[in-house]
């Protein structure tokens, strides 16, 4: 289902309860969409604990090296928001940036790109100034593969 | 387009269970930004690459006004009484769903348990209407259960979740004219007690949470490309005109601050389209 423009829909609901029944999964040669928005949602993990608010809205699709995607999204002032992003595919580094309407990149300094055994994250923190339009640029900065699978989610508190 | 997921309470469980092993290594490689990003990009650059933009759930932007400070009074913009209102249009029902579920996110920042009960059997009924009343009793009756133990924070991650559930059962039912009504109806009333508590206490900081120009065009694209039938609903019209006013009002420029009348016009924008679905 992955498509070219990088955006689908899937109900992550049943890939989880799948993923919890059976108690096996493991990465694959093939990475998925689903696989990748598991390693975001693990990033996230942390930062629910912390007491922020997991949505239930999230991003996914795949993406070739080096190629980045925008994505316009609605922040309101005094919020604290986690952007998080994971890809199944080995050995591919990913990252995610914020932007204002203007351009101006507003994340603040702890944000991070990972890796760790089969998958690898980024992730971007935004304690938001003012309420507007925003920019995710989410990125696929190195991969092994022609297409990476990528799943982004968000929390706030 | 956008993935749509919920979080249960085993979520953790269920991550933790696939992931252990990958869990037992230690992060191999921490890169401290290998190459620091730009500190200005051009974003006209992407303009070609957005896509439709999440729609904020009422808590989201609820949590903002709270930080902002001012201690709302969220009891005052809680429905009075106990709806038993049945619209025979499916369009409208969705939106009263909507609507409903906001009112759910008003009950948990007002802290009323009891409010926050009836909601939840409300939910139940408008979407049984709706053909997805399965897909919701499970969130309704958590959410039932997290507010006789004031545990609100459960209550808001399982509104969310209903919403969600609700979207995608009726996407899967090939509704998703309606599906999108639920989210429009919920930022609708979000918008309006969100605009009475500010009006009520202006502060150009908590005026600014109305500046979301992209959601009312996103709401617009979305009218658009509805069937012919639903979008020729007088509900769902009136909807489209209302936010069509409210757009300008709120789209200010620059670090201009949304001034109080503005709030206000907004407020009776919106006040009078939330009676209207749910009278």
């Amino acid at each position: 289902m992955p498509t070219d423009s990088a955006f689908v829909k899937r109900p992550v609901t049943f890939l989880l309860v799948a993923l919890c029944a059976v108690g096996l999964w493991m990465p694959t040669a093939h990475a998925t969409v689903d696989d990748a928005l598991t390693f975001a949602l693990e990033a996230m993990d942390k930062y629910i604990k912390q007491g922020y608010n997991l949505r239930e809205d999230t991003w996914g699709g795949d993406l070739p090296e080096k190629e980045a995607k925008a994505i316009t999204h609605q922040l309101f002032k005094g919020n604290d928001y986690w952007f998080c992003m994971g890809t199944s595919t080995k050995g591919a580094k990913i990252s995610i940036h914020v932007y204002d309407s203007d351009g101006n990149l507003v994340e603040e300094a702890g944000s991070w790109q990972r890796e760790k055994g089969d998958a690898a994250f980024a992730g971007s923190q935004v304690v938001c100034k003012k309420t507007g339009t925003y920019f995710l640029i989410v990125k696929v900065e190195k991969s092994p593969e022609d297409r990476t699978d990528w799943g982004l989610v968000y929390s706030y508190k | 387009m956008l993935f749509s997921m919920t979080k249960r309470p085993w979520l953790s469980f269920a991550l933790s269970l696939p992931l252990a092993a990958a869990s037992a290594l230690p992060f191999s490689v921490l890169h401290a930004q290998d190459a620091p990003p730009p500190q200005k990009i051009d974003v006209s650059h992407f303009t070609s690459s957005v896509e439709d933009v999440v729609i904020p759930v009422p808590s989201e932007i609820f949590n903002a006004l709270d930080k902002l400070g001012g201690n709302p009074n969220w009891g005052s913009v809680l429905p009075t009484g106990e709806s038993k209102f049945h619209p025979k249009v499916q369009a409208q029902n969705a939106l009263l769903l909507g609507v409903v579920i906001a009112d759910g996110f008003i009950a948990v920042e007002a802290k009323d348990s009891s409010r926050v009960e009836q909601i939840g059997r409300r939910v139940i009924e408008l979407a049984s209407t709706l053909g997805v009343g399965k897909s919701v009793i499970s969130h309704c009756n958590a959410i039932s259960e997290a507010a006789k133990k004031d545990q609100w924070d459960g209550v808001r991650v399982e509104l969310d979740r209903t919403q969600n559930s609700v979207r995608e059962a009726m996407k899967a039912l090939h509704s998703r004219d309606e599906s999108q009504l639920v989210s429009i109806a919920g930022w609708l009333r979000g918008t309006d007690a969100l605009t009475f508590l500010v009006g009520k206490d202006y502060k150009p900081d908590r005026a600014d949470l109305l500046h979301q120009p992209q959601m009312l065009e996103t709401f617009d694209r979305q009218f658009e490309e509805m069937g012919n039938s639903v979008k020729a609903d007088k509900m769902v019209s009136e909807i489209r005109a209302g936010f069509k006013k409210i757009k300008p009002l709120v789209d200010s420029k620059g670090n201009e601050a949304i001034p109080q009348k503005t709030v206000t016009d907004v407020n009776e924008i919106t006040s009078a389209l939330v009676k209207n679905v749910a009278p």
